[in-house]
């Protein structure tokens, strides 16, 4: 397996910061895309704390020997993920209490961690993961949000969401309580697949109909992301944008193989 | 209970109530309280509770937010305060306490917390209480959650709290460690891997052949490597296993059950 990545970030037309941020660490597998919160810059220190505790808790070199079954029914590095993220909370949250300027800062997650073709997915917010496959394309997390909620208790239909007032309603993020329910799910990944991670600028102006449509017709996981960005901001670019492309691929040898085989 | 009273020159142009809502103030459509005029920020200031009190913050705005007439960035609101945000004048006015206090329900749609850059959290009990509101307001609505048609996907999820069966791989012919193997993971791998729950053994096996996701009582498996049939077909793409089912993986035949 052979993963090629592409990723962009973009302020968007509305907003005068990006608080966004994302990290792509290819050789390990693990991709990231964080939505920060908080006034007067705070969230940029959010998402980009984040940012910084994935990368140093998921590149330390103790890697522990994966056992075959966890208690939990995870992979072991889908619980090591999780845990970076718990960290992360941990971390944001002590900061904002320290600092008043910072009171409140927070921010989303979504990220994977991918290898042996199986991806470990964590999220915490409104911060998305894609699955494409087979020209198809299906969300592999859920939203922690108020209208999400309200989808789910009936209150709301779907086509709704787009028109509510409290769409920006979080349920769920990092950094605003001492702890944070992350939720993980594990994707097994064929050649051909793809996963899309993103903030919700991209998808509250392309739908997902969209992301599958710019998958299918471009490919290449860099063009899809500054395609994506382009769209949303020729439709307003209202929020901070930022979008990860991976394209899962087969390996060098896995190629030679297929083509010995016949 | 507790108002901002907008003035301009001594005219009352508006009264805004200040409650469990968060009042914001700025020059765009956005704001609870929009002053277009160019000398005030797009997002310029908001008021919002603290416990007791209501606090002032202002949203590092251009020209700056004054309380009687010194600037503050962050202020706790009194009783007869003067807001000035430009040229306008917003008079605090405290109502009673008790008001205040029967009003800290959250009563409107979204209990709104400092918001902050768009985005808005709401706290572990705050969200409790909405959400079971809104339940009871499905239920009464007579529509009960048609539970959101989220997609089948081929995704593992978290293993329900007490399931109610499991998923077994009996070992019908070749070679393996166990004769039967619990899916109880999220995911189980087959392959040569070591994180594989059926260790393939062989030059020539694949390190992944397989792997099979579990949501719920819904085990779904996708071809990884190497050649995979299911009742004799080949396996391209992902599939659903059914009770019954006879998987061929890399020399290995297995039948699924639920168990």
């Amino acid at each position: 397996m052979r993963l090629r990545v592409g990723a962009a970030t973009d302020v968007g037309q509305v907003r005068k910061l990006n608080e966004d941020a994302y990290t792509v660490i290819p050789r390990q597998g693990v991709f990231v895309v964080c939505d920060g919160m908080g006034g007067a810059a705070a969230g940029e220190v959010a998402s980009q704390m984040t940012i910084e505790t994935i990368q140093k808790h998921l590149t330390s070199n103790d890697r522990a020997p994966a056992p075959v079954a966890n208690p939990s029914g995870y992979l072991a590095r889908t619980e090591r993920l999780a845990e970076a993220v718990r960290e992360s909370n941990r971390a944001i949250y002590e900061l904002a209490q320290e600092d008043r300027k910072k009171a409140g800062m927070g921010t989303t997650f979504v990220g994977v961690w991918v290898e042996e073709n199986i991806a470990s997915v964590a999220h915490v917010g409104d911060s998305r993961a894609y699955l494409w496959h087979s020209d198809q394309i299906e969300p592999i997390t859920e939203d922690h949000s108020l209208v999400e909620a309200q989808v789910k208790a009936g209150v709301i239909r779907r086509d709704q969401v787009e028109e509510s007032k409290v769409r920006s309603v979080l349920l769920r993020a990092l950094g605003q309580e001492p702890e944070v329910q992350v939720d993980v799910s594990e994707v097994p990944l064929q050649p051909g697949d793809y996963l899309l991670l993103c903030s919700d600028g991209l998808t509250r102006v392309v739908p997902d109909s969209g992301l599958a449509r710019a998958i299918a017709a471009l490919r290449e996981p860099q063009r899809i992301c500054d395609y994506l960005i382009h769209t949303a901001n020729s439709r307003g670019g209202p929020d901070n944008i930022t979008v990860v492309v991976v394209q899962v691929a087969k390996s060098f040898w896995q190629r030679l193989w297929d083509r010995l085989r016949g | 209970m507790a108002k901002l009273i907008l003035k301009f020159e001594d005219r009352v142009l508006k009264e805004v109530p200040v409650g469990a809502q968060l009042v914001k103030i700025g020059r765009v459509p956005d704001n609870t309280v929009m002053i277009d005029n160019p000398a005030v920020s797009s997002h310029h200031a908001r008021v919002f509770r603290d416990g007791d009190n209501f606090v002032l913050e202002d949203l590092q705005s251009t020209n700056g937010t004054f309380v009687n007439d010194n600037r503050v960035t962050r202020h706790t609101l009194s009783n007869g305060d003067v807001i000035a945000v430009g040229k306008h004048k917003l008079v605090f006015e405290r109502g009673e306490k008790e008001e205040v206090a029967a009003e800290a329900a959250p009563s409107e749609e979204a209990p709104v917390l400092p918001e902050l850059g768009g985005t808005v959290f709401l706290d572990t009990k705050a969200q409790r209480e909405l959400i079971a509101k809104m339940q009871a307001q499905a239920a009464a609505q007579g529509q009960a959650a048609p539970a959101a048609p989220t997609a089948k996907t081929p995704v593992a999820g978290a293993p329900p709290p007490a399931p109610a069966r499991v998923g077994v791989l009996t070992v019908l012919s070749g070679k393996a460690d166990q004769s039967e193997f619990r899916l109880e993971a999220a995911t189980s791998v087959i392959g040569k891997s070591d994180t594989a729950l059926v260790r393939l053994k062989g030059w020539f096996k694949p390190k992944l052949a397989a792997a099979i996701a579990r949501k719920g009582e819904t085990y779904t498996v996708t071809p990884l490597g190497g050649k995979t049939l299911v009742n004799k077909q080949p396996l391209t793409g992902r599939y659903e296993l059914k009770d019954g089912d006879v998987l061929e993986v890399s020399g290995l035949t297995l039948q699924f059950n639920l168990q």
